[in-house]
């Protein structure tokens, strides 16, 4: 067979294989990842036989959506004991690990995550794939401001740098504004942090070095951890700060670097479809959504990680299928990006709620600053949302005058209404990492 | 940038033989470290070239 390669994709097979064939592949991976998730882990063993399956009852496509998914309190059920620490949920032999990360533990108790080098490469492989769809290249000077810790964040980014030949600066334990000047001083051209970091950084270059983020040399950012990159006011408000092309991207520890958006920008990310099989399931009956434009949650296999499987695993994020790219990636598209994470859409007032919607609108007017605050609590039986804002000290307007704008924008979008509180400018919480934005206290 | 012609099936071979000739490295060097570390590295790079490029042989032939 003739293929030819261009040099914009990281994999020309791979990425542009017609679909039939694409899903031909991903069912035999499934399968093996299946096999050996069943034979070798007493957790899915256990899950599995629980549920009255076992992996020969897969003999179609179709079939795939009755294996019972993988929670993250299956894994915390696993582990914690021998072999110490992941227990039950390690398929491989405990000398095989070479690489230890958890989750951050915002929902309950971390989830250990183990990794073989050879399921280590793999990480960097699925990131190489990232990276090389939004052009870094090897001749991008990438600085990673990142904490280089127990939580896998960027580690696998500073690796696969490497693998495409990128040369990588650890931005380590400096402080934002030593990484500043560490980024004017060696000129770095790229960069990788959250959304919340990345207008945090900018700030601050402004504050206290005097200059502005974009007469710095970063041309390219890579985003995680949160959504803003795929928010159009947020990743406006990074691309304009930084002079830069924001790119967003999506991966979490249990799973890995699973999407990602393109070059084209379309709107929305890249499941990459050559590691991962993601499906997008009803929120209510677990059913799979293929039709575009219908919310659904993200259910994810890693074919290709071996140590600590990752099969039908429910990641709990919410996105919708789009419409096609004009990149040429066979790739399917998850339109807006992640939209949120089911544990925060909630019900209030009787309307389904996502705080990215409002993030949203406070951050396409210009005249309030990036941090926001959003709480839910109860009033008696009536839900009430407060929105904690600031103005910006040049906003140019008073809160009186700018409030109506805000509200009806937010009704718009939302459809709710909402108790406005101003804060004076840098009083709200800054965050270095994840933001924690959104409190729901009624159940509290 | 450039562009070239693929031959996957060439490149399946070869990938099938360096895996061969490391594994029999590995039973050959009578357990020196330097040897079976470097080999157990080679063998990780070479599933990424399996997945990039074996496992699609069955699908396109």
């Amino acid at each position: 067979m003739e293929i030819k390669s261009s040099g914009r994709y990281w994999n020309p097979v791979l990425e542009t294989l017609p679909r039939e064939q694409l899903k031909e592949m991903q069912f035999k991976k499934f399968k093996r990842i299946l096999e050996w998730g069943y034979n070798k882990s007493k957790m899915y063993r256990r899950i599995y036989d629980a549920a009255g399956f076992e992996p020969g009852d897969v003999k179609s496509w179709d079939d795939i959506f009755s294996v019972p998914t993988l929670q993250k309190e299956d894994y915390r059920g696993a582990q914690a004991k021998d072999p110490w620490p992941y227990g039950d949920s390690l398929c491989v032999p405990l000398e095989k690990v070479t690489e230890y990360h958890q989750t951050s533990g915002t929902t309950g108790q971390p989830v250990y995550q183990p990794d073989t080098w050879q399921d280590w490469e793999w990480w960097s492989e699925s990131w190489a794939y990232i990276l090389w769809a939004q052009g870094f290249r090897n001749t991008d000077r990438v600085f990673i401001p990142f904490g280089y810790n127990v939580f896998v964040a960027y580690w696998a980014g500073h690796y696969a740098c490497e693998k495409i030949g990128c040369e990588v600066v650890p931005g380590g334990i400096l402080n934002t504004e030593e990484r500043l000047l560490k980024i004017q001083e060696l000129r770095a051209t790229a960069l990788m942090a959250t959304p919340t970091y990345v207008l945090s950084m900018a700030d601050t270059c402004k504050r206290v070095l005097g200059k502005e983020a974009k007469d710095l040399t970063v041309r390219r950012i890579l985003c995680a951890g949160e959504p803003g990159a795929s928010v159009p006011t947020t990743k406006k408000r990074m691309e304009e700060a930084w002079g830069a092309k924001v790119f967003d991207h999506v991966g979490a520890t249990e799973i890995g670097g699973w999407g990602y958006e393109c070059l084209a920008q379309p709107g929305g990310l890249h499941p990459n479809e050559a590691l991962f099989l993601v499906e997008l399931v009803d929120l209510d009956t677990g059913k799979p959504i293929e039709e575009p434009n219908r919310s659904g949650k993200i259910v994810i296999t890693a074919f290709d990680r071996f140590a600590q499987p990752c099969i039908r695993f429910d990641s709990k994020d919410v996105s919708m299928w789009g419409e096609s790219c004009s990149c040429g990636r066979s790739f399917r598209l998850l339109k807006g990006g992640i939209h949120g994470r089911v544990d925060h859409i909630t019900k209030v007032k009787g309307v389904l709620f996502s705080p990215v919607a409002v993030e949203e609108v406070v951050r396409g007017l210009p005249q309030f600053g990036d941090e926001y605050e959003l709480v839910v609590s109860k009033k008696g039986d009536v839900d009430v949302i407060t929105l904690k804002v600031e103005l910006l000290p040049q906003a140019g307007v008073t809160p009186e005058e700018i409030q109506p704008e805000l509200e009806r924008q937010l009704r718009l979008k939302t459809n709710l209404a909402y108790k406005i509180e101003f804060h004076p400018f840098g009083s709200l919480p800054r965050y270095e990492v994840k933001a924690r934005r959104f409190k729901d206290l009624r159940h509290t | 940038m450039l562009s070239a012609e693929i031959d996957l099936k060439e490149m399946d071979c070869l990938i099938k033989e360096i895996k061969a000739k490391t594994e029999r490295l590995v039973e050959i060097s009578g357990g020196m470290q330097c040897v079976d570390r470097n080999c157990d590295r080679i063998l990780a790079s070479l599933k990424m070239l399996e997945i990039n490029v074996c496992d699609l042989q069955d699908i396109l032939e």
